[in-house]
């Protein structure tokens, strides 16, 4: 085997495989602490090779890494206004992958998010600037706030469902801006807490340096946020939950095996809202400052888009949702209000052809792909290909698929050779030197299975009368007349036969 | 209570009705939570300011100061309200329901589509004609009727019969037309629809149009009260959808109560002395968070397992 050279083949040849020696015993390094591992290889057996290959079943991590450490070392090098441009997308983009947390995993079609991160800065911001709270402790309080404000918000979503519930939220929403709007001791600032007190030092805020401070915050933030996500989404509670994710059935059978889904969906939800409430303190940091505006409908709209864009319930779709809304909606501000409507475009275009949002895109494609070749086979199979595609799969002899294929075309070809002259010159002469063209008829003809030939019967007394009769193909079973028809010359004979091989062939 | 708040009152409630009968009756019948209705809402009141303004020289030359000439000017106003809605419908027909409308998830995707048309209408009308409110002109006239010792203004007078006729005329259809058996057809069992031969397809576009006519009515008799502006419909976007899903989304009467008692909230909260204008939407909320509370299907819904 040694000096031959295999050629790849199949969809992905650019796949690293990576060859195990068969010896060792294989080491795999824990995360520590837990059982799991860091990456998701698995052996798998070559059947070309016949040698053991170790493949990425899960390449995600991989790109999280890529684009998360491209996003933390190309930032540094940004002109200022691109830094804050990014610095927001951090911000934005961990919001949205707890609201994915919320929507995707517990299932529950919350618009409050924004609210919760309202009312958490809010009351940081307070805390900070009317009772001298030190700003690490508005990292303290904003998820504490978030946290009792997610349980007053998730109790009723046991009892309404879906829209009603969506309706109720944006009403919270809406409720939480005119009640900051009212408050007297905010009326000269129109409802926005001013002076927070930050990690960015103030002589250093909006220059170079905060600015990079208050990036690498973001960035911790968001990496922050999708630890959350892991931990939520891809352990105990995430499992319960996929077990009742789609339908009311699959809830029914949640609950017949025992899982407490309602309390799952309740913990998720209560848990994304604590850290809803440390991105609000850290918003209220971030700007020195926050404002109603955080409450408004339209605001809600925006990180909607994104998640939509992206894809609703993935970590990946949020993140990518968020860079790229943010990029026009932030990065092409000259534009003005046709910035929006590029959005809302892109929202639609996406919706409208993509059914999971950009990062469901490619499964979408596959999916597409094995649709159409599914029906090319069907079509194939339709203009009178010889295996069906369910029958192919039973055979376990490929070669015979093959094998009837090729028959099918030779006979496909052989029925052009037909022809009134062909017939006539073997009538008048059966066994005689032949044409080309009734040579190969007659050769096929004669390699045929045996269910498909013709035997001549000479009858009994002997005399020279002849018929024809259908061998049955199988053992022990006699042949059987067709007609009753009777020759008087065996050419005769022949040729009848001849004609009923060129009848079954052109019937075929 | 005296009389004027009662009107007032009526005033916001018929408003309120047309727009969350539109969408109770497109949700129920076609699965679709349009959340362009306010962008609808707005478009509509733009064409009629455009066409009313065209107008005016023509109709100005052609019957000068008579009340033929307002006559069809409200024709003008009215009518093309109601075109531009029906349109938008169309619009809406067009790219949120026929290309997905048998493809997976279609009821977020429908509800994504159409926001994002609200987004993409709303800020092109910004674009266009900037953010100033436009007078559209007095179709009711000025002037207050005295009944029973208080002032009824024409134009809510107006706002309200108008809007009852073109709500009656809506359940007439539903009641008594081919068409509207479909469409109640549909409303109560989609599958049961299409079983006996009614297509989703070409009953959804009429449904989308007269939605978008009804949006378009209650732009015409608002703008009578407050100016057109591109973020117009906003409000009654939000009003409109709260009051379906109080109502009961799918339920026609439930809408029409829910709106009268949103309505006569929103009147009384507003003359209450320590309460005031600022604390409308906050009741509003209050209040239909309160009684999804209750009745988590609204006052005339029905749980999805009774409606199966």
């Amino acid at each position: 085997m040694s000096g031959k050279r295999f050629y790849k083949v199949g969809r992905r040849p650019w796949e690293l495989r990576l060859a195990p020696s068969g010896i060792n015993e294989r080491q795999r390094s824990r995360l520590p602490g837990t059982r799991g591992h860091w990456l998701k290889w698995r052996d798998v057996h070559n059947p070309k090779t016949l040698r053991r290959e170790r493949v990425l079943a899960d390449k995600m991590p991989l790109w999280w890494t890529l684009g998360l450490s491209f996003v933390a070392i190309v930032t540094p090098f940004l002109s200022n206004s691109l830094l804050s441009v990014v610095s927001i997308f951090c911000v934005y983009a961990a919001i949205n992958v707890l609201w994915t947390l919320i929507v995707g995993t517990a299932g529950i079609f919350s618009l409050a998010t924004l609210a919760v991160v309202g009312a958490s800065g809010y009351v940081a911001a307070a805390a900070n600037v009317y009772l001298g709270v030190p700003w690490p402790f508005m990292l303290l309080i904003g998820p504490m706030v978030g946290f009792v404000f997610g349980a007053v918000l998730a109790a009723p979503s046991t009892r309404l469902d879906g829209l009603y519930y969506a309706l109720l939220t944006m009403g919270v929403a809406e409720i939480c801006r005119v009640f900051v709007l009212q408050l007297r001791p905010l009326t000269a600032t129109g409802g926005a807490i001013t002076q927070v007190d930050s990690f960015i030092p103030e002589d250093w805020f909006l220059q170079r340096p905060g600015l990079l401070l208050g990036f690498a915050g973001a960035f911790l933030l968001l990496l922050g946020a999708l630890l959350v996500w892991r931990l939520v989404n891809s352990e105990r509670l995430g499992m319960l939950l996929r077990v009742a994710r789609t339908g009311r059935e699959d809830e029914a059978f949640a609950e017949a095996i025992g899982i407490d889904f309602r309390r799952a969906r309740l913990m998720v939800f209560v848990i994304s809202s604590a850290a809803l409430g440390v991105v609000g303190a850290f918003y209220a940091m971030y700007f020195r400052s926050i404002s109603p505006q955080i409450f408004s409908l339209d605001q809600m709209l925006m990180l909607f888009a994104m998640m939509v864009i992206g894809g609703l319930g993935r970590a990946e779709g949020a993140v990518v949702g968020a860079a790229i809304v943010t990029l026009i909606d932030k990065g092409l501000i000259e534009l003005g209000p046709p910035r929006i409507i590029l959005v809302a475009f892109i929202m639609i275009g996406v919706t409208i052809f993509a059914r999971e949002g950009l990062t469901g895109a490619r499964a979408q494609f596959r999916d597409f792909r094995n649709r159409k070749a599914g029906e090319r086979r069907a079509r194939r199979t339709e203009k009178g290909g010889e295996a069906m595609p369910e029958e192919a799969t039973e055979v376990h002899d490929k070669q015979e698929l093959y094998y009837r294929r090729f028959n099918k075309r030779l006979r496909e070809r052989l029925k052009k050779l037909i022809t009134p002259e062909l017939i006539e010159e073997h009538r008048r002469d059966p066994l005689g030197h032949h044409s080309d063209e009734l040579a190969r008829v007659l050769n096929y003809f004669r390699r045929g299975e045996m269910a498909d030939k013709y035997v001549i019967h000479r009858m009994v007394p002997a005399e020279e009368k002849f018929r024809v009769m259908a061998v049955s193909g199988q053992r022990g079973m006699p042949p059987r007349v067709i007609d009753d028809r009777e020759y008087h010359d065996i050419k005769e004979a022949y040729h009848a036969v001849f004609l009923l091989r060129v009848n079954d062939l052109l019937e075929s | 209570m005296d009389l004027g708040l009662i009107v007032y009152a009526l005033n916001l409630a018929s408003i309120y009705a047309l727009m969350a009968i539109g969408i109770s009756i497109l949700w129920s019948s076609v699965g679709i939570i349009n959340m362009a209705h306010g962008a609808t809402f707005a478009v509509s009141g733009y064409a009629a300011w455009l066409v009313t303004g065209a107008l005016k020289p023509v109709i100005a030359a052609a019957f000068g100061k008579t009340a033929i000439a307002s006559a069809v000017m409200a024709g003008a106003l009215v009518g093309s309200a109601l075109i531009a809605g029906a349109l938008c419908g169309v619009i809406i027909y067009l790219l949120a329901f026929l290309p997905i409308h048998d493809k997976p998830n279609f009821q977020v995707r429908a509800l994504i589509v159409t926001l994002g048309l609200n987004i993409a209408s709303v800020q092109g009308l910004l674009w266009t004609f900037g953010p100033r409110n436009q007078g559209l002109p007095k179709i009711f006239g000025f002037g207050r009727w005295e009944v029973f010792g208080t002032r009824i203004r024409y134009d809510q007078a107006g706002t309200i019969i108008g809007a009852i006729v073109v709500m009656g005329l809506t359940l007439a259809w539903l009641r008594y037309s081919r068409r509207g058996l479909e469409v109640r057809a549909m409303m109560q069992n989609a599958e049961g629809a299409a079983y006996s031969g009614i297509s989703r397809q070409v009953t959804a576009l009429p449904v989308l149009m007269l939605t978008g006519a009804l949006a378009g009515m209650a732009a015409a008799l608002l703008s009578q009260t407050i100016f057109v502006s591109p973020t117009a419909g906003v409000i009654p976007l939000v009003k409109g959808l709260t009051i379906a899903l109080l109502g009961g989304l799918g339920s026609v009467p439930g809408a029409v109560i829910g709106a009268i008692l949103v309505g006569f909230l929103e009147a009384i909260v507003g003359v209450i002395p320590f309460l005031g204008q600022r604390y409308v939407l906050f009741a509003t909320f209050l209040f239909i968070i309160a009684v999804l509370i209750v009745r988590p299907r609204g006052i005339g819904g029905l749980l999805d397992d009774t409606r199966e």
